[in-house]
């Protein structure tokens, strides 16, 4: 079925955009007529990353940070500035036909329904475009709106219907036509907790079963913990993490994330803390803390001794707080990549030898 | 089989958006026509009168307003697709979709245009049907019909791709609207929207034989009214040359273009 080895690779993939800056005011735009000053960004900078047939992966990033324009480069929507792009064997700003209808995609914001007529048609017109046979297409609509729990929604005007409703149909339109690989951005964006664990289950179930390739990004951990077996994590257009979702929880190390609770408000300036990366409730009666595994006991008797604790509970790094955390402070990810880069070549130091 | 069917479901879901909203569809395509018709009754009745005048270049007040009837029908057949912006779709990030579909943006406007010149079809008769029947006009034979219709076809199709062509240059431009009105106007006046043609010295009658615009309006208004005196074949080939002009430069604009788009706002 697949005649390419790889699901995706990106070599040193890289798009700028350009734009000049406009001071506000009438002398602004007057200004601007005569001289523009010019400025050229780098959305995505030197990417790489290579993707297997079968694979989920959560592409992760702040806002800003280059997702939304890997996606559109890895979809074939815009054309990349330099590098290389293969999805199925495929160079997707081709947009040759046979690969439009192997991939699929979803954007949680964005709309591709027909506002004023019923899902329901929609999925016709796309049948016709995928040149979906009228049994194949009727099992899938049968299937998909069964495990998405969508059948009463098929036939009402998709402008009428929830955010949440609306979303498992997108879902359920891209769905069709048993596309190869899936790009999904941000598809549980302003969904409630209840639709976004629905959409979660579904995708886990459809993916198991269907043994395609997806690419998510989402905002939410939640998705990327439930989903996601590999992270590439982007920040400034760059590869700065990719590996395991595993591998990712340590990326800062070995330390376990503790939370305190004191009957008071307690001195946040006592030299226990400083290097313990504090964060304090706005009450100052609450800190969570990261103590490195070696130290875990000693630190935590101290703090037990010193202060009017509570509570207290002990936990791994949850992803989301590594997310935070690298959010914040970027570096860290250098330092983490850095020290992984040193090991590797102290280990093959010591293969050598 | 398997391209003609997604043609005809695009053109099907084209035709169910547009009627969708009727009472806004006929605000935006009988509202322009029909004020527009209006203003122009009361003024040439009014220079007439006014003046005392039996004739202006060969047409009394009842041909003059016969041929302003006939405009308001030619435009509702051929022009109304002037009020379609194709350049909100690339503006707005709308074109995504068709980039991904296995079937082109073209494709897919073309198929709209379709849909939409059957609509105009069913408008322009209903139209043309209310004004026989109050005596302002009197139906054609079904030979000037035959006539008249494909020419009409085709100038719509000219408008079409002429619309679609400019949409395209806002790859380049944030805003067209400025390039569609000012291309609206000059092929009004020179079509023979405001004025019939006659009143026109010849020279200048001369300078736009190979222009589009005479045939966009002056032409198959003379068909309709049966006092057509030129050559037919001379107006097909040229509305037909025009049109494969601007699609195959909607082509080259469409290929340096898509490049250069940002896919702004998803």
């Amino acid at each position: 079925m697949h005649n390419s080895k790889y699901a995706l690779r990106t070599h040193q993939l890289t798009k700028s955009f350009r734009s000049f800056k406009k001071k506000p005011g009438i002398k602004g735009t007057l200004q601007s007529f005569v001289k523009r000053d010019y400025t050229t960004k780098n959305a995505v900078d030197g990417f790489d990353v290579t993707i297997k047939h079968g694979e989920f992966i959560g592409l992760l990033g702040p806002n800003g940070a280059g997702k939304t324009t890997l996606m559109k480069m890895l979809t074939g929507i815009i054309v990349p500035s330099s590098g290389d792009i293969e999805v199925l064997g495929y160079t997707p700003s081709e947009r040759h036909k046979i690969f439009r209808k192997k991939i699929a995609l979803v954007m949680g914001q964005k709309s591709q329904l027909w506002w004023d007529i019923p899902a329901m048609d929609s999925f016709k017109l796309l049948q016709k475009y995928y040149e979906v046979t009228d049994q194949n297409f009727k099992n899938r609509v049968e299937e998909l709106s069964e495990l998405l729990a969508v059948k009463d929604l098929l036939h009402i005007h998709v402008r009428k219907l929830s955010l949440g409703e609306r979303m498992k149909l997108e879902l359920m339109a891209c769905l069709l036509h048993e596309p190869e690989i899936i790009f999904l951005d941000e598809p549980t964006i302003g969904l409630d907790l209840v639709a976004q664990k629905r959409i979660r289950e579904f995708l886990a179930s459809y993916h198991k079963k269907n043994n395609c390739s997806v690419i998510l990004t989402s905002h939410y951990m939640a998705d990327v913990e439930a989903l996601c077996e590999r992270i590439v994590l982007i920040i400034d257009g760059k590869n700065s993490f990719d590996g395991s979702i595993h591998e990712f929880q340590n990326v800062l190390g070995r330390k376990k994330f503790v939370q305190f609770r004191f009957s008071e408000k307690v001195d946040n300036k006592a030299s226990i803390w400083k290097d313990l990366d504090p964060e304090w409730n706005p009450a100052g009666n609450m800190v969570n803390l990261r103590i490195d595994e070696s130290q875990l006991r000693e630190k935590s008797q101290e703090i037990l001794q010193s202060f009017p604790v509570s509570d207290f509970q002990t936990d791994k790094m949850p992803i989301e707080r590594v997310m935070n955390t690298l959010l914040t402070r970027p570096d860290l990810v250098a330092k983490s990549a850095a020290q992984k880069a040193q090991q590797q070549a102290q280990q093959k130091n010591k293969d050598k030898a | 089989m398997g391209e003609l069917n997604k043609w005809l479901e695009t053109i099907k879901i084209a035709w169910v958006n547009l009627t969708a909203y009727k009472i806004n569809y006929i605000i935006m395509v009988l509202g322009p026509s029909l004020t527009f018709f209006f203003v122009k009754y009361n003024l040439w009745t009014a220079i007439y009168k006014t003046n005392s005048l039996d004739m202006i270049q060969g047409y009394t007040l009842s041909q003059m307003l016969s041929y302003q009837v006939w405009t308001l029908v030619v435009g509702l057949i051929a022009q109304s697709y002037n009020s379609m912006n194709i350049a909100v779709d690339i503006r707005y990030g709308k074109i995504s979709t068709y980039l991904i579909y296995p079937f082109d943006f073209w494709q897919y406007h073309t198929a709209s245009f379709i849909a939409f010149f059957m609509n105009q079809i069913v408008i322009s008769f209903l139209t043309l049907l209310a004004l026989a029947f109050i005596g302002i006009i009197t139906l054609p034979s079904l030979a000037i019909f035959s006539q008249a219709l494909p020419l009409c076809f085709l100038v719509a199709l000219l408008w079409f791709v002429v619309m679609y062509f400019i949409g395209l240059i806002s790859f380049w431009l944030d805003e067209t609207w400025t390039l569609r009105v000012v291309f609206i106007m000059i092929s009004q006046f020179f079509s023979g929207a405001f004025l019939p043609l006659e009143i026109f010295p010849q020279w200048l009658m001369d300078g736009i034989k190979y222009l589009p615009f005479k045939y966009m309006t002056y032409v198959p208004v003379k068909v309709f009214m049966g006092t057509y005196t030129g050559s037919l074949s001379l107006a097909y080939i040229v509305v037909s040359l025009w049109a494969i002009a601007f699609a195959l430069g909607s082509a080259l604009l469409w290929r340096k273009g898509v490049k250069l788009y940002t896919a702004a706002g998803i």
